[in-house]
C-alpha cells in the first residue's frame, strides 16, 4: 500500500504527459467552446443604429429572406483590424448583407474607425453596454454570425474569421450550398 | 557573468547535497550484529525479572530458550545471505551523490549542445536605442501631411497618391484600408510597373483572403525587379509568410539567378562617355561576349533571355528569335516574352510576306495565352489567308478592328485587307 503512496506522483506526472501530448497531435482545438445559438432563431436585437440618421436594427433587419452576415466588433479590437479587409471584400465584390455591431465601444470611435478603414455595413448598430452580446452568446469581439434568410443561425466564428472560413464556409453559405 | 553565479549556485547546491550523502553512511554494524544486540538486551531484561521474582522460572526458562532460538536462526539468515546485502549496501550508497551529480552534468551537457555561449548580450536599454519608434510614428504623419499637400496641388500625381496608400496602411497598423486600396488603384493606373503600389495591393489582396493572387502578384514584381532592388529580401519574406499561412506551395523563384555577370557601374558609368556610334559598338562586343559564354553554358536560361532581348534592342531579330527559341527549350516561356519573341519574328518580315511556319507557332501560342494580342491577330491573319483560309483570315482581322482605338494609324490598311478578302 505504501509502495503504491509512492508510485502516484509518478502515475500523476505520466497521466498529464500523456494528456498534453494527445492535445498537442490530436488536432483538438482548446480554443473551441462551441455555441448555442447555432441551428436556432437568431437573438433578440434591438439596438439603435451606429451612424447617425437611420433606423434602428431590429429583428426584422435579419429576416430578409436573404443570408446575412452578422459581426461583432469594437475599434479597440485589433483581431478586426486583420478581418476587416476580409468583410470590404465580401461586400464590395460579392456583394454579401453584412450587419455590424459595435460592441462596448462608443459611438464616436466606432464610427471613426469605420471612416478610416471603409465601411462594409449595410446596417450598424451599437451595443454600448454589452447586453445584446450577451443574449448572443459573445465572448468577445471579434465574433461573427452566419443566417439564414430564415433567421436561424447558422455558424458561428469566435475570433477573427480567415481566408480559410472565407473559401471553405463563407463563400458557400451566401451561395446557399451551406445550410 | 550571470553563466558563472549561476554555476557557482549548482555547485554549492550539489556540494550541500553530497557532503551529507558522503558522511552519513549505513553504520558499520550490519544486520546481524545489530540483531543480536536487541536479543541480548532482551536476554539481560528476563534475567532482572527472574531475579525480581515477577517471572515464573518455568515461563523464564521458556522465554530463555525462545529467544535463543531466534539468535540461532539470525546467525543462520546471516551466513546465507551476506553478497545481497552488500551489493544493495554499494547501491544505497553511491545512487544519491550520483543522482545529485546526474542533474546538473545533464543540464550543462545541454546547454553545450544546444546553447550558444558565445551569444552577446541584448539588454533591454540597448534594444531601447535600436528601434527609433517615435520617430517612425512621426514619419507616418509627416509622409500623410506630405502626400496631402501635393495631392491638393495635382489630385492626379502617382507620387502622391502611392505615398497617401502607404501612410494610411501605416497609420492603420500594416492593414490595407479601403482609402489606401483606392488611392493605390489610382495610381496603378499611371505607374503600372511601381514596386511600392504592387507591393500594397499584393498585401491587400493577401489581407483580403485572396492569397493566390497575392502570391502571382508578388511572384511577378520580384521577376521584374533587378537582382539588387532594395525590396527583394522584404518582399521574399512575405511571399514566404503569406503562402506559409494559406498553405500555398510556392515554387523556387522562377528566374534562377543568371551566372552571367551584370554591368558594373563602373563600366556603366564609361560607357556613358563614349559617342553614340562607339556606345553600339561597345554594346555589339558585350552581347557578342555574352552569347559566346552561353555557348559554353547553354543551361543558363535567364541568360538566354537577356542575350535575346539585347539582340532585340540592337535589331539583329534573327539571332533573337534564335535565342528566345534557346530559353524556351529549357523552360516554356510566358506570354510577356511570348510577345517579344513573336514580334523578333515579324520584324524580320519584308512588307507583305507571309510568316514562317516558325513565327507561325510562336504566334498561335502567343494567341492562346492572350486571345485579344494584335500582333497575334494581324499576323496569324495574315498566314490563314495565304494558306487560303479566307474566313479564319477575316475573323481575326475583325476581332482586331474592333479592339483597335478609332484613330489607330493600321485601321485603314487593315479595312482594305478585308475588303480585298472578301469581308
Amino acid at each position: 500500500m505504501r509502495r503504491l503512496l509512492f508510485i502516484l506522483p509518478l502515475l500523476t506526472l505520466a497521466l498529464m504527459a500523456g494528456f498534453f501530448a494527445w492535445s498537442l497531435t490530436s488536432g483538438r482545438d482548446p480554443a473551441s467552446i462551441g455555441s448555442v445559438v447555432v441551428g436556432r432563431p437568431a437573438p433578440k436585437l434591438d439596438l439603435p443604429a451606429l451612424r447617425p440618421g437611420e433606423p434602428p436594427l431590429t429583428d426584422e433587419s435579419l429576416r430578409t429572406g436573404k443570408p446575412v452576415i452578422v459581426n461583432f466588433f469594437a475599434s479597440w479590437c485589433t483581431p478586426c483590424l486583420a478581418e476587416h479587409p476580409l468583410f470590404t471584400r465580401l461586400r464590395e465584390r460579392e456583394g454579401a448583407t453584412i450587419v455590424g455591431i459595435a460592441w462596448k465601444n462608443k459611438r464616436d470611435d466606432a464610427t471613426a474607425w469605420l471612416k478610416k478603414l471603409g465601411d462594409p455595413f449595410k446596417l450598424a448598430g451599437l451595443d454600448l453596454d454589452g447586453k445584446t452580446g450577451l443574449d448572443w452568446g459573445l465572448s468577445g469581439v471579434p465574433e461573427t454570425y452566419l443566417i439564414d434568410g430564415a433567421g436561424i443561425v447558422r455558424r458561428h466564428y469566435r475570433g477573427p474569421i480567415t481566408e480559410r472560413d472565407l473559401n471553405e464556409t463563407i463563400l458557400p453559405f451566401l451561395k446557399g450550398a451551406v445550410k | 557573468m550571470l553563466e558563472f553565479l549561476l554555476a557557482l549556485l549548482t555547485t554549492a547546491t550539489v556540494a550541500a547535497l553530497l557532503w551529507p550523502l558522503m558522511r552519513m553512511r549505513l553504520p558499520a554494524r550490519d544486520r546481524l550484529s545489530g540483531e543480536l544486540a536487541i536479543y541480548r538486551d532482551q536476554l539481560a531484561e528476563l534475567e532482572r525479572e527472574r531475579a525480581a521474582g515477577t517471572l515464573p522460572t518455568a515461563e523464564a526458562a521458556a522465554a530463555r530458550t525462545e529467544i535463543e532460538r531466534r539468535m540461532l536462526a539470525a546467525g543462520d539468515a546471516a551466513a546465507t545471505s551476506p553478497k545481497t546485502a552488500r551489493a544493495s549496501d554499494a547501491v544505497q550508497k553511491w545512487l544519491p551523490p550520483a543522482l545529485s551529480l546526474f542533474v546538473p552534468l545533464l543540464a550543462l551537457g545541454l546547454y553545450l549542445q544546444v546553447g550558444r555561449p558565445g551569444l552577446p548580450a541584448a539588454p533591454f536599454a540597448e534594444r531601447g536605442a535600436e528601434q527609433p519608434a517615435p520617430s517612425r510614428q512621426m514619419d507616418i504623419a509627416g509622409l500623410l501631411a506630405e502626400a496631402r499637400a501635393r495631392l491638393a496641388q495635382d489630385p492626379n500625381d502617382a507620387d502622391a497618391l502611392a505615398a497617401l496608400g502607404e501612410g494610411l496602411t501605416l497609420e492603420a497598423g500594416g492593414t490595407v484600408t479601403q482609402p489606401a486600396l483606392e488611392a493605390l488603384q489610382r495610381a496603378l493606373k499611371t505607374r503600372p510597373d511601381d514596386a511600392r503600389i504592387l507591393y500594397y495591393l499584393g498585401l491587400h489582396e493577401a489581407q483580403s483572403g485572396e492569397s493566390k493572387a497575392a502570391i502571382a502578384r508578388w511572384r511577378d514584381l520580384e521577376a521584374k525587379s533587378p537582382t539588387d532592388a532594395p525590396w527583394l529580401p522584404m518582399l521574399r519574406a512575405e511571399i514566404a509568410r503569406v503562402s506559409k499561412a494559406a498553405g500555398i506551395e510556392v515554387p523556387p523563384t522562377q528566374t534562377p539567378q543568371s551566372t552571367t555577370p551584370q554591368p558594373s557601374r563602373e563600366q556603366q558609368e564609361a560607357m556613358a562617355q563614349l559617342t553614340p556610334e562607339q556606345r553600339q559598338q561597345a554594346i555589339r562586343t558585350m552581347v557578342e561576349g555574352l552569347a559566346a559564354r552561353l555557348a559554353d553554358a547553354p543551361q543558363d536560361r535567364a541568360g538566354w533571355l537577356r542575350l535575346a532581348n539585347a539582340w532585340k534592342v540592337l535589331g539583329e531579330n534573327a539571332n533573337a528569335a534564335d535565342a528566345y527559341a534557346r530559353a524556351d527549350t529549357l523552360a516554356p516561356v510566358d506570354a510577356p516574352i511570348l510577345a517579344d519573341w513573336a514580334e523578333a519574328h515579324v520584324r524580320q518580315l519584308a512588307p507583305g510576306a507571309v510568316p514562317s511556319p516558325q513565327a507561325v507557332a510562336v504566334l498561335e501560342r502567343l494567341e492562346k495565352a492572350e486571345p485579344r494580342n494584335a500582333l497575334a491577330l494581324f499576323y496569324l491573319g495574315v498566314a490563314a489567308e495565304a494558306a487560303g483560309n479566307k474566313p479564319a483570315a477575316l475573323q481575326r482581322w475583325k476581332t482586331l478592328l474592333a479592339l483597335l482605338p478609332a484613330d489607330a494609324p493600321i485601321r485603314g490598311m487593315l479595312e482594305e485587307r478585308i475588303k480585298a478578302a472578301g469581308g
